[in-house]
């Protein structure tokens, strides 16, 4: 076929693409995810049975801010990784910030703390197996990124696996955290952190054939 | 785009080419005018689409016959591939942002694409967007795969809807009457074919 009649099928296959394309289908990859990761966080393990309490104390909320923050600078970065030409934008900062954050926290969490009660603090009760959980509900997200992601046109694709990765890992322990009561912020910034760090690793790795367009 | 940011384009331009006047303006002119028809492609013009693409078409030539030597026999292979890509890939381009630089990023990766399909060690280095738009070579070459074979496993209504629209230059709605289907039946068949085509493109030298 010459290019010149290449162009004229392609020329006549131009319809309309709409200004929301790319976010709407990132909601709906996101809303499908997320629903999946709720089911297997309420299967698997259940929310916790004080919820109601327990949104009402700061714990709770450190963890959930910390979590949906790394979810959300992913959720960024996937969106610019995903357009050719373009910076990645804010969302390394934010979670450069969140997770300055999370130190910060756990520092200060640790420093108010005889040193004998800091292996305590920062194993808690789930420690073995947090991040694998973590791990678990994180898998349907980060599927379903890497697939709108090869829909968009990733030409940095350890770059964009790697921010497919954060992006479950934070949704994922977002939702874990209605189950989990673990309390401390240097648990948090220990077991949360790892675990959502393997999808990252796990993207940064498989992009490349992963993410062929 | 703002007057601002095709200010700061051109500024850009200046600064990484030498600053030499006549290629600060031809870039931002070619800037200006592929970023127009880009969007009105994306509207749904099929004219600009078309005039978008064979614009292209010229620049991509150029660019990947300087990279891969001016006689190498799958540069209109690449170029069509690029095209194809371009095309199906456009809902990732954002309005808001320079056309170049997205064309470039698109280039750019289907030739690391080429260069790791056949083993090639060399590498494309990361460029400005003015790399792509510094010559334009339109005068196509013959392409050593044959999309239009690739046509072969379609459904014969789908294979002779792409024939209408390419020979013959039918309309969409020509095409409907001449073949009984609906536009947007039509529509959907066209897409198919072409999306038929980028995969087996992609997938041939595998």
């Amino acid at each position: 076929m010459k290019t010149d009649d290449l162009i004229a099928a392609l020329a006549a296959d131009a319809s309309p693409v709409r200004r929301s394309a790319v976010w709407t289908r990132w909601a709906l990859a996101l809303l499908l995810a997320s629903a999946l990761s709720a089911l297997i966080m309420a299967l698997a393990w259940g929310v916790r049975p004080d919820i109601h309490q327990a949104m009402r104390t700061t714990p709770f909320w450190m963890k959930a801010f910390y979590t949906a923050a790394l979810g959300v600078a992913g959720l960024l970065m996937v969106e610019r990784a995903g357009r050719p030409g373009v910076r990645l934008g804010w969302g390394v900062a934010l979670a450069a910030a969140a997770f300055a954050a999370i130190l910060a926290l756990a520092a200060h969490e640790l420093m108010n703390l005889p040193m004998a009660s800091w292996r305590a603090d920062m194993m808690g009760s789930s420690a073995r197996v947090c991040p694998w959980r973590i791990l678990a509900i994180s898998a349907p997200v980060f599927l379903i990124a890497m697939a709108t992601l090869r829909w968009m046109a990733p030409t940095r694709p350890a770059v964009a696996g790697a921010a497919a990765g954060l992006l479950a890992g934070g949704l994922g322990a977002t939702v874990y955290g209605l189950h989990c009561q673990e309390t401390a912020a240097a648990f948090t910034a220990m077991w949360y952190t790892f675990g959502m760090a393997l999808w990252p690793l796990v993207g940064a790795a498989i992009g490349r054939w992963a993410l062929r367009w | 785009m703002g007057a601002a940011s095709l200010n700061g384009l051109v500024f850009r331009f200046a600064r990484e080419d030498g600053g030499i006047g006549a290629v600060t303006s031809s870039v931002s002119g070619v800037e200006a005018r592929l970023k127009a028809l880009m969007l009105r492609g994306l509207d749904g013009d099929s004219a600009a689409q078309r005039d978008l693409l064979s614009a292209l078409s010229g620049y991509l030539r150029a660019y990947f016959a300087r990279r891969l030597g001016r006689d190498a026999s799958d540069i209109e292979d690449l170029v069509q591939e690029t095209l194809l890509a371009v095309h199906l890939k456009r809902a990732s381009y954002d309005r808001a942002q320079p056309f170049t630089p997205w064309a470039y990023g698109v280039a750019r990766y289907k030739l690391l694409d080429h260069y790791r399909r056949i083993g090639s060690r060399a590498e494309a280095p990361l460029e400005d967007a003015g790399a792509l738009f510094a010559a334009d070579d339109s005068a196509p070459r013959e392409a050593r795969r044959d999309l239009g074979r690739l046509l072969d496993g379609l459904p014969e209504r789908q294979r002779n809807l792409v024939r209408d629209v390419k020979i013959t230059g039918l309309s969409i709605e020509e095409a409907s009457q001449r073949s009984g289907m609906s536009a947007s039946a039509v529509k959907v068949s066209i897409h198919r074919a072409v999306q038929a085509m980028a995969r087996r493109a992609r997938d041939e030298d595998r």
